[in-house]
């Protein structure tokens, strides 16, 4: 080359990646593809952040996935005038979160625990490693990390190929799907439309994925590829024991800053709901854990209102039914439990 | 970069520099910049002192000083916890029953960079290599100015000092050679580092169990990629940075993968941390002037400090000394053949001039050698150390397979291209290179990167050499 400078091969690099960049975008968009959030520790931080809001204007939801898809967000905040702090973690057990919150001394206001007791009672370390990541984020967050999310979030909200979930460079190599060693377990790879992330870390199922019976049975099979992998036997006697009074002692810390905590079982059906009954007998587990705990709690199968859903893939509500499920739930926490919300519905 | 061009003092763009560059430190942990402030504030003064005091006794007395406060800082944050868990470890072995609360110390970022940036200065001063920086802003500039400061390259005073002294304006081809290696740089840390190797490496090193040996050499050969772009990445950005202000920075690597040998392989990897050793170690040891029994535990002590200097565990200081036996062998092998062919020095220069193919053997035996020293570097424990060698070599067997094909894909196919890239670029630079081929390839290149990254979303994992 006899330039002197690099600055025209920079002029023509900086075209071609924007054209680059653009023809990806529109190409996406067009498929019909719309932006999500990267559910990262990062933005789970961003949610740990608002716990501390008044406690007669806010309430922190923790969980597994069935919470963050189950309780739409719009749908509370116009219905209650409260803000949700939504600090569920898909595939997860809440317990980290909720030791978490009871060491904090200035959390003291309003807790809703997802029980999805596969995850719940997990002791499997695998159960607990976002909210662990996410706790380990929020609490050694740095200005620099701070900065980074102002800057990339926005970004995050405009363009469709951000979504890394689907279209990070991996995540586009792993759709090739190659066929893996004999003995290597390969994580399935999710329907595009089976989870959307909110800026509230609020999922959704896009309308692609509720009007598809392909896209909801594949997600069904990975349900139950899931649940045919090796497991420990679901965990029982002392040890459940021990985990109830753990949960117990965190609770009774909360409650004695004056914090209110109410679990609920969030909907399942078909196959998944059979498979949990068969697995985590609501005698043994649900029953217990509001009897061992002394809270109350709303079962879904208890209320006509919410014992008919039918699940897309038999494990999280569609956005619909998630508004509906949002109303009842909201109900049930004034009328039921007393909990007041800045808005009477 | 706007500020840096307004039409101000060049002192008032010193000072904005300067406050950048605390911004830029205090992004990770703001109360570890008083460590710095100390640091700098300490060694501008005891520095002086040295130039100037003619007393032997209190000149050796300053050194002291400033070599007790330099590395004892660096002994406290960064070697407190392990000194004390060998300490506790001794005394049990002799039946003492101590068990103390285990000290929960952070890190401060980069300290073992800034710590060896100053201890050159104050050493410089006392053998009076160089001039006393006149200015106390100059000096902290050169000791926390951005590019360097938390990862290196570790610079000398008379590499940076004298930029500070007279304006600096960068031109425009400045500009562009900058931005270029702040891509390149970007781009192997986060797409090649970040994106590709590092799943891998971190799912082997972290099993718990033996490995098949396909796993096992995935895993040491996806760090060996990783730790090599993470730093080199790190290293090119700083240097694009600096540049882009319009100040130069010394090379930190120069494709270290292509070494025939160590001692070549030492000229190409962290280039400024072993020019450091060399000049601040291991020649005050004696170097080689002292007879060969002492070069060689000159040798052997120069990499053993370098080891433990990566971190604070044992592990690390069997890395060095792996390195420093790689070192006496090619030594002694260099020594015999410089006798039988009468010659003085055999060069790795020579050997690819005549036979290309042969020094490519050769450079792959060397990278296969650096790979086995990596097993020590990355994992936690001996014990993890020790199983992952018996897998690499099969002398353990039975290991289920954790590797996607993808994953094998990836790691050898990035692994391959950079010996290859490496071999062949061992005698340029990317700059060079740049300016070589027609500029229509070189925008097909930068713009590719610049998608990759676009396209990779790493965004959350810190330079590896941040924690040292």
């Amino acid at each position: 080359m006899t330039n002197d400078t690099l600055a025209r091969p920079a002029l023509l690099a900086l075209l071609l990646f924007l054209l680059a960049i653009a023809s990806w975008e529109i190409y996406l968009r067009h498929d019909g593809a719309n932006n999500a959030y990267d559910d990262s520790p990062s933005l789970w931080a961003h949610a740990r952040t608002q716990v501390y809001q008044p406690e007669d204007k806010s309430t922190v939801f923790i969980g597994s996935s069935r919470i963050k898809f189950d309780l739409d967000i719009p749908t509370w905040k116009e219905l209650t005038g409260d803000i949700p702090v939504q600090l569920a973690c898909v595939g997860s057990s809440p317990l980290p979160v909720l030791y978490d919150l009871a060491k904090d001394t200035c959390f003291k206001g309003k807790l809703v625990i997802d029980v999805t007791e596969g995850l719940f009672f997990s002791t499997n370390d695998g159960n607990r490693q976002r909210p662990n990541d996410g706790l380990k984020y929020y609490h050694g967050i740095t200005p620099a990390q701070r900065a980074s999310f102002v800057i990339n979030k926005p970004m995050e909200a405009s363009l469709v190929f951000l979504d890394k979930e689907n279209y990070s460079l991996n995540a586009l190599l792993d759709k090739l799907e190659l066929k893996s060693r004999p003995g290597v377990f390969m994580a399935p790879i999710f329907p595009r439309d089976f989870d959307r992330t909110y800026f509230e870390r609020q999922s959704s199922m896009r309308p692609a994925f509720v009007a598809d019976t392909v896209q909801q049975n594949k997600q069904k099979s990975i349900w139950k590829l899931f649940a045919s992998g090796p497991h420990k036997p679901p965990i029982n006697g002392a040890p459940l024991d021990s985990i109830l009074q753990t949960i117990k002692v965190a609770i009774d810390q909360i409650k004695s800053r004056g914090g209110e905590i109410v679990f609920v079982r969030t909907p399942s059906s078909d196959f998944y709901w059979a498979g949990e009954q068969k697995g985590f007998p609501r005698e043994k587990y649900w029953d217990k854990l509001l009897a061992d705990t002394g809270c109350k709690g709303m079962h879904f199968m208890d209320y006509p209102e919410t014992n008919h859903y039918k699940c897309p893939e038999a494990s999280h509500l569609s956005p619909r039914d998630g508004i509906d499920y949002t109303h009842h739930l909201a109900n049930y926490l004034e009328k039921e439990i007393g909990w007041k919300f800045p808005k009477s519905f | 970069m706007i500020l840096h061009n307004l039409p101000i003092s060049w002192k008032a763009k010193k000072i904005n520099l300067l406050l950048a560059s605390y911004i830029f430190y205090a992004a990770w942990n703001p109360p570890f910049i008083l460590l710095l402030w100390l640091s700098t504030v300490v060694d501008f003064f005891v520095g002086r002192a040295l130039y100037t005091q003619e007393n032997v006794a209190k000149k050796r007395l300053l050194l002291v000083i400033s070599l007790m406060g330099n590395i004892g800082m660096l002994c406290f944050f960064k070697y407190g916890g392990f000194i004390l868990e060998n300490f506790v470890d001794l005394v049990n072995l002799f039946g003492v029953n101590y068990h103390p609360a285990k000290p929960n110390i952070i890190l401060p970022a980069g300290i073992s960079f800034y710590t060896f940036t100053t201890l050159c200065y104050t050493i410089d001063m006392y053998y009076k290599k160089s001039q006393p920086v006149k200015s106390l802003l100059d000096f902290s500039l050169f000791v926390t100015f951005f590019p360097h400061l938390v990862a290196g390259p570790i610079v000398r005073p008379p590499q940076l000092v004298p930029q500070f002294e007279t304006e600096h304006k960068a031109t425009m081809k400045n500009i562009m050679d900058g931005l270029l290696l702040l891509t390149f740089g970007l781009f192997i840390k986060v797409v090649l580092a970040d994106a590709f190797l590092a799943p891998t490496a971190n799912e082997i090193f972290g099993a718990t169990k033996a490995l098949p040996a396909i796993d096992a050499w995935m895993g040491v050969l996806a760090f060996s990629g990783q730790i090599f772009f993470d730093f080199a990445g790190y290293s090119t950005c700083a240097i694009g940075v600096a540049m882009c202000l319009g100040f130069a920075l010394p090379q930190n690597f120069r494709f270290p993968y292509a070494a025939i040998g160590f001692t070549d392989f030492w000229r190409r990897w962290h280039i400024t941390l072993s020019a450091w050793l060399r000049d601040y170690l291991y020649i005050p040891l004696g170097g080689n002037r002292k007879g060969t029994v002492r070069t060689y535990a000159n040798l052997m002590i120069t990499m053993l400090l370098g080891g433990l200097w990566h971190g604070a565990n044992w592990t690390f200081v069997v890395w060095g000394g792996l390195h420093g036996f790689y070192l006496w062998v090619e030594k002694f092998l260099r020594d015999i053949f410089s006798k039988r062919k009468a010659q003085p020095e055999v060069e790795a220069i020579t050997v690819t001039d005549r036979t290309p193919s042969l020094g490519f053997i050769y450079a792959l035996l060397t990278f296969f050698l650096v790979n086995v020293t990596w097993v020590f570097f990355r994992a936690g424990t001996f014990h993890q150390a020790w199983t992952m060698l018996g897998s690499m070599f099969g002398i353990i067997n039975g290991g289920e397979p954790m590797l996607t094909t993808m994953s094998i894909i990836k790691v050898w196919s990035i692994v391959t291209i950079m010996v290859v890239t490496h071999w062949w670029m061992r005698s340029t630079s990317l700059l060079q290179l740049a300016y070589k081929v027609p500029f229509w390839l070189v925008s097909i290149g930068w713009a590719a990167m610049l998608v990759a990254l676009a396209l990779s979303q790493e965004s959350t994992s810190s330079f590896i050499y941040f924690q040292f």
